[in-house]
């Protein structure tokens, strides 16, 4: 067996280039499925770390309303006898350098059974919480990457202006996370919320407790579950790295066909070899054992790079990731990969399991080959040319098997994905024989018609090569359609959101809050500035918008509390329940209008109801209509302020202003910054075009990933269709010393080479238009509706398709370069003497 | 008289033919041939007559279409490919026009596989069975080298220092001599025979040239897939 193993394998020192590419083609592949799944994991810990940093060993929270409740709560439940309760003031907060962080704040003396960052109760650092004011633990690791040691102060923004806070480090053993802890009256200061809780912690192991404690709240206030918070955020975050997985798949799916490729054609190459131990008794099993160890060695040296590659280009991503989540679900911050061995197991298992898969087939050919000579390739491609058959009817089944699958739908986003792969599976099949049918075309009709036969000869050449052509064009086909598809997907996702920013920031100027704001709680703008700007004559109305978290019946929604403009319905994009009727309904019942994604994750339609909590307790609102956007993945439902409030809001999270006709908005926006500046107003004034622009920067970032992946996923093609043309060129380098012996130049020759890529590119980038529209449509239509609930109009991506089809041409054409150069350069005789 | 399980090689009414585009094509019609131990036995005749198919059913690399081949008294019809296999590896040695030698084994190892394949030797006793067979066809100089690094009458020793390393009771040689020059090609004629004689194995070798096939016991000629004795009378039988 070791003399068959060096007989075998001394091959990789004769061709590197060959094996250089395959391995090539693992390394890449493997190192972006370990990248993706690391920062997803890595992002995945940091997400659960700050939900368990948030809630602590709480198995429910006390909420009330978005803007806090009265403190006085608190110490009334406690003198009522209940002992497992810690008061928590949280938010955002914002340092000087721009940066946010996640303050809680919490009172250490209650907060033992609840969190690790007070489990040192005792040990200075949680002892300074108290006793001096201003006092901050913050993650170790955040001051060693600022080169503080120990201590630090750390000017930060508060509500009411600016302070300087000592941060120290929290204890050894604490919770390492992402969470910025406090006093609760420190926070309370910082926060803006003096007086005020933003909840309860409660932990209740009685059996029963929990309905005690919901009747002992006073109204308002309501009693969940901990979970009930986080499950949206973490099933949408879930959904977004779902998304991201799949296309890292892509990738892997790739490098199986350049695998395969690679094999096929090393064994055809070493067929000599073959046929020599054959006739010296070898038996197909030994044959068949050494074509697959050196496939699992390809695997290993491949897995072994691109774990390395993998881990690096992992540190890099996770902080896109990490920067999405936070920018849609949670903050969360994360400052290192940790690759853990499970997953790096799985990892090399994924890249052995696919290299001995992807070396199956030509090994089994290898070991039953018969015969030196050239029957075996002539053999080969007879068989791949009759296979094209059989490989377009489990084509055409698989493709009606997805089309069922996609329409019917599953019903979740896995079952998505499955339909897409089925699709995907189900036309490349077909791509054989139409490629067989389309090269066969080039080589005759084609060529007489523009007299060529170098064009006789280039079809002629890839059509008697299909074993070779076609993975590589199907490979190249993959990445282009998947480019499309994410085109498809983006583009009409980019124009939708436009027009919807366009459509809803209807006023001239906006006014924030200059301090983050959350869900629950955040900076609030007053109330009164309402009627105070309303009064300016430059001012012809005011609209007020608060997003917030409030209980309902389906847990935890976001509500958008709306004091509109007069026309307000105008602009708004419903989808349903226009009627003339509805400001009035909105306004003087309790009606609400939900987003379309919310109606689909919540199973909502027309007419239903939904129970929500306001500020006096909780009630049914009916919903009257249905709108379109994509401010919040989870959907959203819009209730009028005054609705929520009974009356006027005591404060809202952002303002918008129309100028009175022929006023100069410059004017008013110079006058409002003044009155802002004179009652020392931490707000900033903003205009739609700025919002837009911003709303469209986290929409890209959200996108940078993807696009990303995509790139690689070319890369990954390219090396394949490298790697094939190489081996389309070497095997027939007889063929060409032929030509050249009767009379083609060295031009010539390079001039076929080029024909030849140029029409398995041209192929390959045709067959990815309709294969990567088909992508695109599935990704809008059912997994991105299925994980987001969010709908748009597919566009058809213009310029794109364009673009696309030079890539694929311009891919396979640079890929020809290195074997035309080698292939002119030729000596022709001792080709002459190879055997064909 | 001699039978066949006397004989090392015998073949009965043996036919061949494939299909191809242009229809049915009889390769060999009703071969009849024996060899006994030892014996020398020539088959010449002009191109496409059939004599490399006729290596190839008596190595058992194909099968039959008609008729039946026996190796060392065992039907090799009756056997599996795997069977078929090793019974080949045992007992017969192959000489090739072209050499065949695996181009990423040194001579030694080209010479030791068949060995190792067999399980004969092991380690040094592999490596020492394999430097004698080289030395015997006089390349005990040039053991590591690899076969491009070798002339084309070298290559041919290492060859045959192969094909009779485990000393096998039949050698078949394909034009052994057909891409060399004539005094290249008379040397390793030469060897061959000497090596057959010391290990004695029966010769099957398939000639152009009626002037090699005269200095072997007995020729047969191929002519459009029958088998003559050089008398024109069908070769059945060496008396």
């Amino acid at each position: 067996m070791i003399l068959l193993l060096k007989a075998w394998l001394r091959d990789w020192l004769r061709h590197p280039l060959q094996r250089l590419l395959t391995i090539l083609g693992v390394v890449i592949a493997i190192a972006v499925v370990l990248a993706v799944d690391l920062a997803n994991q890595s992002a995945q810990r940091a997400f659960d770390r700050s939900m368990l940093e948030v809630a602590g060993a709480a198995t429910h929270q006390v909420l009330g309303p978005a803007e806090g409740f009265d403190e006085r709560h608190y110490a009334e439940l406690r003198l009522a006898g209940w002992r497992d309760l810690a008061p928590i003031v949280e938010g955002p907060l914002r340092l000087e350098t721009g940066d946010s962080v996640y303050l809680l704040g919490v009172d250490p003396l209650a907060e033992a059974p609840f969190r690790e960052a007070a489990a040192g109760f005792g040990e200075i650092p949680v002892q300074r919480l108290l006793t001096e004011p201003g006092t901050v633990l913050v993650p170790p690791a955040w001051l060693e990457a600022r080169n503080r040691a120990g201590e630090a102060e750390v000017p930060v923004r508060g509500v009411s202006g600016t302070y300087t806070v000592a941060a120290i480090p929290a204890p050894a053993g604490a919770a390492q996370g992402q969470i910025w802890v406090a006093d609760i009256a420190t926070a309370q200061t910082l926060l803006g919320r003096l007086g005020r809780l933003d909840r309860i912690d409660a932990r209740l192991e009685r059996p029963g407790a929990e309905v005690e404690l919901q009747d002992a709240l006073p109204p308002g206030l309501e009693l969940v579950p901990v979970g009930a918070r986080d499950a949206a955020a973490r099933e949408l975050a879930q959904a977004f790295r779902i998304n991201l997985t799949a296309m890292s798949l892509l990738a892997l799916l790739i490098a199986a066909f350049l695998i395969y490729n690679t094999q096929t054609f090393s064994v055809l190459r070493r067929r000599q070899v073959l046929g020599s131990l054959q006739l010296l008794g070898v038996g197909r099993n030994p044959i068949l054992a050494v074509v697959l160890v050196e496939a699992l060695l390809v695997g290993l040296i491949g897995t072994g790079l691109g774990i390395l590659l993998g881990i690096g280009v992992a540190q890099g991503l996770v902080g896109q990731v990490a920067r999405t989540v936070s920018d849609h679900f949670f903050t969360v911050t994360v400052t290192a990969v940790e690759p853990r061995p499970l997953a790096l197991a799985a990892v090399l298992a994924l890249g052995l399991g696919l290299s001995v898969l992807a070396a199956l087939a030509p090994a089994l050919e290898a070991s039953v080959q018969r015969g030196i000579g050239a029957s075996g390739r002539v053999a080969l491609e007879r068989r791949s040319h009759r296979l094209t058959g059989y490989l377009f009817r489990t084509g055409l089944g698989l493709l009606a098997l997805g089309v069922a699958l996609a329409g019917l739908g599953w019903g979740d986003l896995v079952g998505g994905f499955v339909a897409l792969f089925v699709l995907i599976t189900g036309f490349l099949l077909l791509l054989p024989r139409f490629l067989a049918t389309g090269l066969g075309w080039v080589a005759g009709p084609l060529a007489n018609r523009l007299d060529s036969s170098l064009t006789r000869l280039a079809g002629r050449s890839l059509e008697r090569s299909l074993s070779r052509s076609g993975p590589a064009v199907v490979a190249l086909t993959l990445a282009l359609a998947a480019a499309i598809g994410v085109s498809v997907l983006v583009g009409s996702f980019r124009v939708s959101v436009t027009e919807w920013l366009g459509v809803t920031l209807t006023s001239d100027l906006y006014v924030v809050p200059a301090e983050p704001a959350s869900g629950r709680g955040g900076a609030r703008l007053p109330g009164e500035w309402v009627g105070l700007l309303s009064g300016w004559p430059e001012v012809a109305s005011v609209s007020t918008g608060t997003n917030q978290d409030v209980v309902s019946d389906r847990g935890l929604i976001r509500l958008f509390l709306l004091a509109p403009h007069d026309d307000w319905l105008e602009h708004l994009p419903l989808v349903s329940g226009r009627d003339p009727g509805l400001g009035t309904r909105l306004r003087d019942t309790d009606a609400v209008l939900i987003t379309e994604g919310f109606a689909t994750h919540q199973g909502l339609t027309l007419g239903d109801r939904i129970e929500i909590t306001v500020p006096t307790g909780s009630r049914p609102f009916t919903i009257a209509g249905i709108y379109r956007d994509y401010s919040h993945p989870g959907g959203t439902v819009l209730m009028r302020s005054d609705r929520y409030h009974g009356g006027t809001a005591p404060g809202f999270h952002s303002m918008g202003l129309r100028a009175v006709a022929d006023v100069p908005v410059e004017g008013l926006e110079s006058r409002l910054a003044d009155w802002l500046r004179d009652r020392d107003a931490v707000a900033l004034i903003t205009r739609p075009d700025t919002i837009q622009r911003e709303s469209l920067e986290i929409f890209d970032r959200t996108f940078a990933i993807t696009h990303l992946l995509r790139v690689i996923t070319l890369v990954v093609a390219f090396v394949a269709i490298l790697s094939a043309l190489v081996a389309l060129q070497m095997e027939r380098s007889r063929e060409y010393a032929i030509l050249r012996s009767t009379g083609l130049l060295p031009g010539g020759v390079s001039r076929l080479v080029f024909l030849q890529a140029g029409l398995l590119g041209l192929f390959a980038a045709v067959a990815a238009i309709p294969l990567g529209l088909g992508m695109g449509w599935v990704l809008i239509e059912v997994i991105n509706r299925e994980a987001f609930g969010w709908r748009m109009d597919v566009r058809l991506p213009g310029l794109p398709l364009a673009e696309n089809l030079l890539l694929g041409i311009g891919a396979a054409l640079l890929a020809s370069v290195y074997p035309a150069w080698r292939l002119a350069r030729m000596p022709v005789v001792p080709a002459l003497r190879m055997e064909s | 008289m001699a039978t066949r399980l006397s004989s090392v090689l015998e073949c009965r009414s043996l036919g061949f033919s494939y299909s191809g585009a242009a229809g049915t094509a009889d390769v060999l019609r009703g071969v009849d041939l024996s060899l006994q131990p030892g014996e020398r036995v020539a088959v010449v005749g002009e191109s496409g007559s059939g004599k490399s198919t006729l290596l190839h059913l008596a190595a058992g690399l194909e099968t039959p279409s008609a008729g039946y081949v026996w190796l060392k008294g065992v039907e090799l019809g009756a056997l599996s490919e795997g069977e078929r296999t090793r019974l080949r590896r045992s007992q017969i040695g192959i000489v090739f026009q072209a050499f065949h030698l695996v181009p990423t084994l040194t001579a030694l190892e080209n010479v030791a596989l068949p060995l190792d394949l067999m399980g004969l030797a092991t380690g040094r006793a592999l490596q020492a069975r394999a430097r004698t067979a080289l030395a015997e066809v006089g390349l005990a100089d040039k053991v590591e080298r690899y076969p491009e690094q070798l002339s084309g009458g070298e290559q041919q020793r290492v060859a045959i220092a192969r094909a009779l390393v485990h000393r096998p009771a039949l050698i078949l040689a394909d034009e052994p001599t057909g891409n060399l020059d004539s005094a290249t090609g008379e040397s390793v004629f030469r060897l061959l025979l000497e090596q057959v004689a010391a290990t004695g194995s029966a010769l099957l070798m398939v000639t152009h040239s009626d002037a090699l096939a005269a200095r072997l016991d007995r020729t047969a000629r191929m002519v459009d897939g029958r088998l003559l004795k050089a008398d024109g009378a069908t070769a059945a039988d060496p008396a």
